[in-house]
């Protein structure tokens, strides 16, 4: 389908960012400039995270690996969104080809983001070549799309459906939507010619390093034809959540880089998927033994440029570990093999 | 429920047992190697099999229903590899859980060095995974622990599977299969000196030597050691082996304290003299040239003594008790000087011993540490004691012409009954080993005693009632002493069974009801509405109850009630 956009993601995990926010009446934003690839250029990217009132499905019940909740506050008002905003783009200006608004939610979701601050943002950026936001597939309706699309029409619907699989996405990551919820919104979002990107959580809890592996291969096959990129999320351990509590008792181990890599090789064919291994090569990130982890981090990065598998050129004594790992880490009934 | 395992041996907690499994007889302790039983066990916790496979969670064990499967899997112990105090309390929970006659799995755990304490914890079953996952990360591993591949690069492995090879030239996917190899040969090797042990009884003396590997498995038994009642449920009354107390974690093994305890619970109390001796290398100590020397210049004065021996690690022994395991085969290093462990132990033991009796006068014909541990006690206690030994000499004729004299005055003091000693031998066996007051339901009148050191018997009007057996040295019950003892007993060290005449074996799935206090080797009475029997048992009366295979008790004699 659609390839023309190849985004380097610095984003998709949200790493804390550096400092470099300014601070609006109690509330922190962040935000920070980068590369990014559009149409097979690279080009200067703006993204800001926005603190709303937070994501409403974790204010409900939330999900296994997101810890992204402790940068909301309850008591953010519309004017505080605006204002935000303003002060992001007051200090780093409007020269840029890409625009992320990110909120640690939904930002089509109008109790996070009201519609008319929604709006004023919206077409403040309506000659950005792109606007990328990201939402739940409930919030990317008809009604909110025609809205939007009369206000800005370089958007993209970036959507964190994880995994095809609806037994995993439930008993895994606890995300309270279907795949088939997922193709409707990214139905809805192509009618409106917005383009459409899908996260995909490598390894989400309570699985093998096999069934991760066989679960991302699969979820790429499945969601390539509903979205124009693919990223893929390398599941890492955040404060304050479920995840966390297993890795902590020796239950979770964030997915080896190898696997990503795996991942990214054996689906170069079938869809465009980019990574950025937020926190490669740390305990509480996606590593391998430690020696080949920054080799590793480096070339998914630039696999995910390139889209050329060429970029893979590291090899590593661990590989038959992590060989050994996906063939008999189930018989160890929960607990990873090596940490 | 359980059908296709089998326990056929148990020390402590740890068993040999017979997995009857495909057609093949799997003698546990046993690693599984290949993946094809790995998945079949895997298959088996989902869909009705030919094996009934069961998993179990690390927790606390805080649950009561028992799981009865063939196999009980532990899931997730991997983790536990650096975390003794996790470990221990996921096995012993694991093993509460699992029916006493399910055979324990802890998948992905054991490595030649930590599965002898995995054993002794009382895991059956066991693979190789982590052998496998330590030759990729460049370990050979042996019960003494785990090499790098530049280690044995520099210094080869000579075992059969190695043969000395220079791994140098190697490349490492080489290394890797000959570590492999290696790693699971090392475990195997171990798991079959294991049970060895465990055939032999002395699986303690190899975790002892085998903890010293890491930080994490000395603790691993140390903190085992703090589950006293887990192991003491499964402890032997008996061994035929020699317990050697070579480490600190030797005062902690079950059968040390569970000998302290009953010698305060369950002997009779005492008064009048007590004579304090030391210890010898020879077993049972009155055999050894010292206690012969020191008994023979007392003579027939003993009749109207207490005498109790002073050592480490058993503590206060009664002479009666000194043909009681543990205190008649054990060993210990001898330098002249004792730790600090020791000395808080034994002193700890003297001070209850002196406690619970009520003797008029204490002589201590003792020196040295012997007698430091005697004063520190006294000290606590204001018990007036006599020392005997003035110039270190136990044996010096001063010493012994002391003893002699001191003995007889303060005998003459408050001239205690004249008691018969091999009569003391037989009652405090029959308190120690069915409780208080047993001997006087078992001996109501004193009966006449026959038989050579320490094979006694009594028998009375010409009925046998009880023996010293000679293969262990416990007081066996003739069925005239099971007639005497039943009405007294209130079950404890009965057996319940079926409607049968119990022959040879009586084996646990005929065992209705039995005392949960009956260990390993008890004496015990069987009886139903119409036989009474006497027999040696061959498990816990705990574990009689909840198991379905396994022998239970080996049957001497039988009547009709
Ligand atoms: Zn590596
Ligand atoms: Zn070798």
């Amino acid at each position: 389908m659609k390839k023309q956009l190849v985004a380097r993601e610095h984003m998709t995990q949200k790493p804390k960012p550096k400092m470099r926010g300014s601070r609006a009446r109690g509330n922190t934003q962040f935000a920070w400039t980068g590369s990014d690839l559009l149409n097979g250029e690279i080009v200067p990217s703006l993204t800001m995270v926005l603190t709303t009132k937070g994501c409403s499905w974790a204010r409900r019940d939330g999900c296994t690996m997101c810890g992204y909740n402790v940068n909301s506050n309850p008591y953010v008002q519309a004017p505080d969104i605006q204002k935000q905003f303003n002060q992001v783009i007051a200090h780093y200006g409007k020269a840029f080809k890409i625009v992320k608004l990110f909120t640690s939610g939904s930002f089509l979701d109008k109790e996070e983001v009201p519609i008319d601050v929604r709006d004023t943002i919206l077409s403040e950026l309506k000659d950005m070549p792109k606007v990328i936001v990201e939402s739940r597939p409930e919030y990317v309706t008809p009604e909110i799309c025609d809205d939007i699309a009369r206000t800005n029409e370089h958007v993209e619907v970036a959507i964190g459906l994880e995994t095809s699989s609806d037994r995993i996405r439930n008993n895994c990551v606890n995300k309270g939507f279907s795949f088939g919820d997922f193709i409707r919104a990214s139905e809805t979002a192509i009618a409106h010619d917005f383009t459409v990107k899908a996260y995909l959580l490598l390894k989400p809890p309570f699985m093998t390093e096999r069934e991760a592996l066989e679960d991302a291969l699969q979820s790429v096959r499945d969601a390539a034809p509903y979205a124009d990129t693919i990223s893929l999320n390398l599941c890492n351990v955040q404060k304050g959540t479920l995840v966390e509590a297993l890795w902590k008792k020796g239950l979770y181990r964030p997915p080896w880089l190898w696997t990503a890599v795996e991942v990214l090789k054996r689906m170069q064919e079938t869809a465009t998927v980019i990574c950025d291994p937020v926190g490669g090569g740390s305990r509480r990130g996606p590593h391998n033994c430690g020696k080949c982890d920054r080799k590793v981090v480096t070339e998914i990065k630039e696999f995910s440029l390139s889209q050329n598998s060429a970029s893979f050129t590291a090899s590593c004594t661990d590989q038959m570990l992590w060989e050994f790992v996906l063939e008999f880490e189930e018989f160890s009934y929960g607990a990873p093999l090596v940490p | 429920m359980t059908r296709l395992f089998e326990v056929t041996k148990r020390d402590d907690a740890a068993r040999l047992g017979k997995l009857g499994w495909r057609g093949r007889a799997l003698a546990t302790p046993h690693s599984l190697e290949s993946k094809e039983d790995l998945e079949l066990l895997k298959e088996s916790t989902i869909h009705r099999a030919e094996i009934d496979v069961a998993i179990v969670a690390a927790q606390e064990g805080t649950g009561t229903e028992r799981i009865d499967a063939d196999v009980v899997i532990l899931a997730g112990a991997a983790r536990f590899q650096e975390d003794p105090r996790g470990l221990t309390k996921a096995l012993l929970g694991a093993r509460k859980l699992a029916n006493p006659d399910s055979a324990l799995y802890v998948p992905a755990l054991a490595t030649p060095t930590n599965v002898s304490l995995l054993v002794y914890a009382g895991v059956d079953l066991f693979d190789s995974i982590i052998a496998e996952v330590k030759a990729r990360e460049g370990y050979f591993l042996d019960a003494d622990g785990e090499r790098r591949f530049d280690e044995v690069s520099h210094r080869p492995c000579f075992c059969g599977v190695c043969n000395g090879a220079n791994i140098t030239e190697l490349s490492f996917e080489h290394k890797v299969a000959l570590a492999s190899d290696h790693n699971k040969k090392a475990l195997k090797e171990e798991l079959n000196k294991v049970a060895e042990h465990i055939e032999r009884g002395t699986l303690r003396e190899l975790v002892e030597g085998r903890c010293r590997a890491a930080p994490a498995l000395t603790a691993l038994l140390r903190l085992l050691d703090n589950e006293y009642e887990y192991f003491e449920r499964r402890s032997p009354i008996v061994r035929t082996a020699t317990l050697l107390a070579c480490s600190q974690e030797s005062l902690n093994r079950p059968e040390i304290r569970r000998f302290g305890e009953r010698v305060i619970e369950r002997l009779r109390r005492r008064d009048g003299v007590l004579l304090l001796l030391p210890c010898s290398a020879r077993k049972p100590y009155s055999r050894s040239r010292s206690h012969r020397i020191i008994l023979a210049q007392l003579g027939e004065l003993r009749q109207h003594l207490n005498e109790a021996i002073i050592t480490s690690p058993v503590g206060v022994v009664p002479r009666s008790l000194e043909i009681m395991y543990p205190a008649s085969n054990y060993d210990i290093p001898v330098t002249g000087t004792w730790t600090c462990d020791e000395r808080e132990w034994v002193t700890a033991c003297l001070t209850q011993y002196l406690s619970a009796n009520t003797f008029e006068s204490v002589i201590a014909h003792v020196s040295g540490p012997y007698r430091q541990i005697c004063e520190s006690t006294v000290e606590q206690l204001g018990i007036n004691v006599v020392y005997t030994v003035d110039d270190d000499n136990v044996l010096s004729s001063a010493s012994l012409q002391r003893l002699r004299a001191v003995a007889h005055e303060l005998v003459d003091a408050c001239s205690p009954a004249r008691r018969d000693l091999r009569f003391d031998y037989m009652q405090d066996l029959a308190d120690f080993q069915f409780g208080p007051r047993a001997s006087e339901a078992i001996f109501p009148e004193i009966p006449k005693i026959g038989g050579l050191f320490p094979t006694y018997y009594a028998s009375d009007r010409g009925r046998r009632i009880a023996t010293i057996t000679g293969s262990y040295q416990t007081l066996a019950l003739t069925i005239e002493g099971a007639r005497r003892y039943l009405p007294a007993s209130g079950g404890k060290y009965c057996v319940q069974i079926d409607d049968f005449e119990p022959k040879g074996t009586v084996f646990a799935i005929g065992a209705l009801k039995a005392d949960p206090g009956i260990r390993p080797f008890d004496e015990v009475v069987v009886v139903n509405d119409r036989f009474i029997a006497v027999g040696r048992a061959l498990m816990s009366g705990w574990e009689m109850q909840a198991s379905k295979r396994g022998g239970a008790v080996v049957i001497r004699h039988v009547e009709s009630r």
